[in-house]
C-alpha cells in the first residue's frame, strides 16, 4: 500500500465528515418539508466516494447516480452550489432547474449526478474515450450501484470500456440493496466483482466501508488506467443509513443488519485507527468535525437567501442552440 | 456412517491480487460447482448427511437447487455476517455436531477461519485459488471422495490424516489470532485491501512452511529451506535489501527479488520477538492486524494446528481396502488367458 500524506489523511476524514454532516443536514431539511423533488443520502457509503476520489485530479471525470451527493463532495464541488440546487434556487450547481439528481460540475470533472439507474456508464465511455482521443491521462471513475450493474447499460458500457481499454473504472457501490431487493436476490453471479473475467477486466471486492481498502484498490486501477492498460471493475460493499429515498420506511431490512454495519461505521473507523496509530490528534479531528458542521449551516444560510430562478430562465441551458 | 461438513467463502478468490497481480478468478459459480461435484462424490459412496455453511452468495444454497441426491445434506442455521466469523462459527457447529471431516473450499484465510472452530476435526481443504500454500488444488470430485471414504468408515481417519502446524501471533502479551503458514509484519499502516504483493514493503516473516513450488512467503522461505506442513520446524525470516537476494514467486505473476538479511530455523514451541513501530501483521499472505508503536508483536510455532486429510493416501487407502471394488461376476464360459 502507498504511504498516505498526512494531508492526505486530513482530507480524507474532511471529505468524509462533509459529506454525512450534508446527508444528514439534508434529511432534517426534507423531513421539514424545505426540500422540493426527491432525495437519496449517501451516508455510510462515504469511504468509497472519497477513497476513489482522492486520486483525482479536476482533469479527470466522474460519473455519478441519483445519489450522487457524496460523489459531488469527494470531486470537489461546492456545498454552497449543492445545497442552493436542493432548494431549487438560483445560485444552484444546474441554476436550481436539476435538483439533486442532476447536480453536474464540468469544471471539477463531475459529469453529473443522474436519474436514470445505470445512466452513467456509457457517459463514463464517452469521457474515457474522449481522453484516449486527445492523449491527456485523464481518468474516469464510474460509480454506480449495485441495482444499475444489472442494466444493460452499465454491461455494454463495461464490454465497451474493456475493448477499447478506455481510461475508466467503474466502482459499483454495493449497498445491499437495489432500491428494497437485496443483491442476492438480482444477481445471479452473487458477486458483482466476479463478472469482471466476462468483461476481460480485473474484477476485485473490496470493503466500502474501509476507506483505507477502497483508498488502495482505486490507487491501483486508476494507476493502470492511467498507463493505459484499460479498466477495472470494483466492487465496494457498503450499507446505507437511510432509506432508498427519504421516506422510505425500510421494511425490508433487520435492525441487527443496521447495526452490523453502524459498528463498521466509515469515519467512526477511520477516527479510531488514526488515533490509534497517533497519525492525527483528536483536536484535529474535532476541528474538522466543528467546521463540517459549521460549512453545512452557512450552506444552508446561502441557499434559503438566495433566489428562485426566474420564470423567464425555465428554458434556459435546456436545449443546446445551433447557430 | 458420520456426516461430513462443507465451508466454502464465497469471498476467496477476488482480492486486489487479480488488479496488482495475475492471480487466478475463482467465481462464485465455480464454487457451486465445486461443491456439487463434492456433495455427488459423497452420494456415490453412501454418505447419509451433509452439513453446509450459509453464507452471503448462498453457495450451498444454489449447489443443491435441482440436484438430485440420496443424502440429507442441510444447510446449517446460523447468523451470516460474510465474513471470517461465518466460516469459525460453522466449524464449531460442524464439530460439535460430530461430522467426520470438513471439506473447506477456498483460500488460506478461509483455512485459518476454519480450523479455528474445527478443534480435533481434520480437514479437506480445497484451493480456490493459484495463491493458496494450505488449501490444495484438488477436483471437487476426489475431495469428496476422500471425505467418504473417512465418514463411511471405509479408511480410519487417524491412518491417513496428520496435523499441521500453527502460528500464534501475540500483541501485547494478548494471543489475538493464528495463522497456517506465514506471519509477516509489513511497513504498511493499514490493513488496507489485505493482499501482500510488494516485498519491499516486509520486514519480518515467520513461516509453518517454506516450499519451492508454492507462491507467497512459503516460496521465498523455499529458496532457502524446505519445511514441508508435516515438518516441526519453522523459519524465521529477516527481510530487506543489502543482504542475500533470492529470486521468489511473491504472487501469481510476480517473480521477483527479494532481499533476505537473516534467516534461522525454529523449533515447535519457540516464540519469536518481532520488531515493534507501526505496521500492519499479515497472516496467511492477508493483512489482517495493524498494531501501534507502542505495541509488541510476538509470534509462537506450534504442533497444534488443525489435522488434514491426506487425499491421495486416503484414497489409496480405500483401494486397497477395496472400497471402490463393486459386484464381480466371472464371465460365462471356459475363462481365456492372456
Amino acid at each position: 500500500m502507498a504511504e498516505i500524506s498526512r494531508d492526505t489523511l486530513l482530507w480524507i476524514y474532511e471529505r468524509m465528515r462533509l459529506i454525512r454532516c450534508f446527508e444528514d443536514k439534508v434529511a432534517e431539511l426534507f423531513a421539514q418539508g424545505l426540500l422540493p423533488g426527491f432525495v437519496h443520502l449517501y451516508a455510510g457509503e462515504e469511504a468509497i466516494a472519497v477513497g476513489v476520489c482522492a486520486h483525482l485530479t479536476d482533469r479527470d471525470y466522474i460519473t455519478s447516480t441519483h445519489r450522487g451527493h457524496g460523489h459531488c463532495i469527494a470531486k470537489g464541488v461546492d456545498i454552497n452550489a449543492m445545497m442552493a440546487e436542493l432548494f431549487g434556487k438560483a445560485t444552484g450547481a444546474c441554476k436550481g432547474k436539476g435538483g439533486s439528481m442532476h447536480i453536474a460540475d464540468v469544471s471539477k470533472g463531475m459529469l453529473g449526478a443522474n436519474g436514470i439507474v445505470g445512466g452513467g456508464g456509457p457517459l463514463a465511455c464517452g469521457s474515457g474515450l474522449t481522453a484516449k482521443v486527445t492523449g491527456s491521462d485523464s481518468v474516469t471513475a464510474c460509480f454506480f450501484g449495485d441495482g444499475a450493474a444489472e442494466q444493460g447499460t452499465m454491461h455494454e458500457a463495461m464490454n465497451l470500456a474493456a475493448i477499447w481499454k478506455l481510461p475508466v473504472i467503474f466502482v459499483c457501490e454495493n449497498n445491499l440493496y437495489a432500491e428494497s431487493t437485496p443483491w442476492f436476490y438480482h444477481c445471479a453471479a452473487r458477486d458483482i466483482a466476479d463478472r469482471g473475467v466476462a468483461y476481460n477486466m480485473p474484477g476485485i471486492l473490496v470493503d466500502g466501508t474501509d476507506v483505507f481498502a477502497v483508498y488502495e484498490a482505486a490507487g491501483e486501477a486508476i494507476a493502470r488506467a492511467r498507463r493505459g492498460e484499460g479498466p477495472t471493475l470494483i466492487e465496494a460493499r457498503a450499507f446505507r443509513y437511510y432509506g432508498h429515498f427519504q421516506g422510505d420506511p425500510l421494511t425490508y431490512r433487520t435492525p441487527e443488519e443496521e447495526e452490523e454495519y453502524r459498528r463498521r461505521d466509515p469515519l467512526d473507523q477511520f477516527r479510531r485507527r488514526v488515533l490509534e496509530r497517533n497519525l492525527l490528534t483528536a483536536d484535529e479531528l474535532d476541528a474538522i468535525d466543528a467546521r463540517a458542521r459549521e460549512a453545512v449551516e452557512a450552506a444552508v444560510r446561502f441557499a434559503q437567501a438566495s433566489p428562485y430562478p426566474a420564470p423567464e430562465e425555465c428554458l434556459t441551458d435546456v436545449y443546446v442552440k445551433y447557430p | 456412517m458420520s456426516a461430513v461438513g462443507i465451508i466454502a467463502n464465497p469471498a476467496s478468490g477476488k482480492d486486489i491480487r487479480r488488479l496488482v497481480a495475475q492471480a487466478s478468478v475463482f467465481d462464485n459459480n465455480e464454487k457451486v460447482n465445486i461443491i456439487r461435484r463434492t456433495l455427488r462424490a459423497l452420494d456415490a459412496l453412501g454418505v447419509r448427511r451433509v452439513l453446509i455453511m450459509p453464507d452471503t452468495a448462498g453457495l450451498g444454497l444454489r449447489a443443491l437447487d435441482g440436484l438430485r441426491l440420496s443424502l440429507d445434506a442441510r444447510i446449517i442455521e446460523m447468523p451470516v455476517y460474510g465474513d471470517a466469523r461465518d466460516s469459525t462459527r460453522a466449524a464449531r457447529i460442524m464439530a460439535e455436531a460430530g461430522v467426520a471431516c470438513i471439506v473447506t473450499v477456498g483460500g488460506d484465510g478461509t483455512n485459518r477461519a476454519a480450523a479455528r472452530g474445527a478443534g480435533d476435526v481434520p480437514l479437506i481443504p480445497v484451493s480456490t485459488g493459484t495463491n493458496n500454500v494450505f488449501p490444495v488444488m484438488v477436483e471437487g470430485t476426489v475431495a469428496g471422495l476422500a471425505a467418504g471414504v473417512i465418514a463411511a468408515g471405509l479408511v480410519p481417519a487417524d491412518a491417513v490424516t496428520y496435523r499441521t502446524k500453527r502460528l500464534e501471533l501475540y500483541v501485547d502479551g494478548e494471543l489475538i489470532d493464528v495463522a497456517l503458514v506465514d506471519i509477516a509484519t509489513s511497513r504498511d499502516l493499514f490493513v488496507g485491501s489485505r493482499a501482500l504483493w510488494d516485498p519491499g514493503r516486509l520486514r519480518e516473516a515467520v513461516l509453518a512452511q517454506a516450499r519451492p513450488g508454492t507462491v507467497g512467503l512459503a516460496a521465498v522461505g523455499g529458496c532457502l529451506t524446505t519445511l514441508s506442513p508435516r515438518n516441526t520446524h519453522g523459519l524465521y525470516l529477516r527481510l530487506g535489501a543489502g543482504g542475500r537476494q533470492v529470486l521468489a514467486p511473491i504472487a501469481p505473476g510476480l517473480v521477483v527479488p527479494v532481499g533476505i538479511l537473516e534467516h534461522r530455523l525454529l523449533e515447535a514451541g519457540e516464540e519469536v520477538h518481532l520488531d515493534p513501530g507501526n505496521c500492519t501483521v499479515a497472516l496467511d499472505g492477508e493483512r489482517e492486524v495493524e498494531v501501534g508503536l507502542q505495541q509488541t508483536v510476538a509470534v509462537r510455532l506450534t504442533t497444534a494446528g488443525p489435522r488434514v486429510v491426506d487425499i491421495e493416501a486416503a484414497l489409496a487407502e480405500a483401494t486397497r481396502r477395496g472400497a471402490f471394488d463393486l459386484a464381480w461376476e466371472a464371465p460365462d464360459g471356459p475363462s481365456g488367458g492372456c
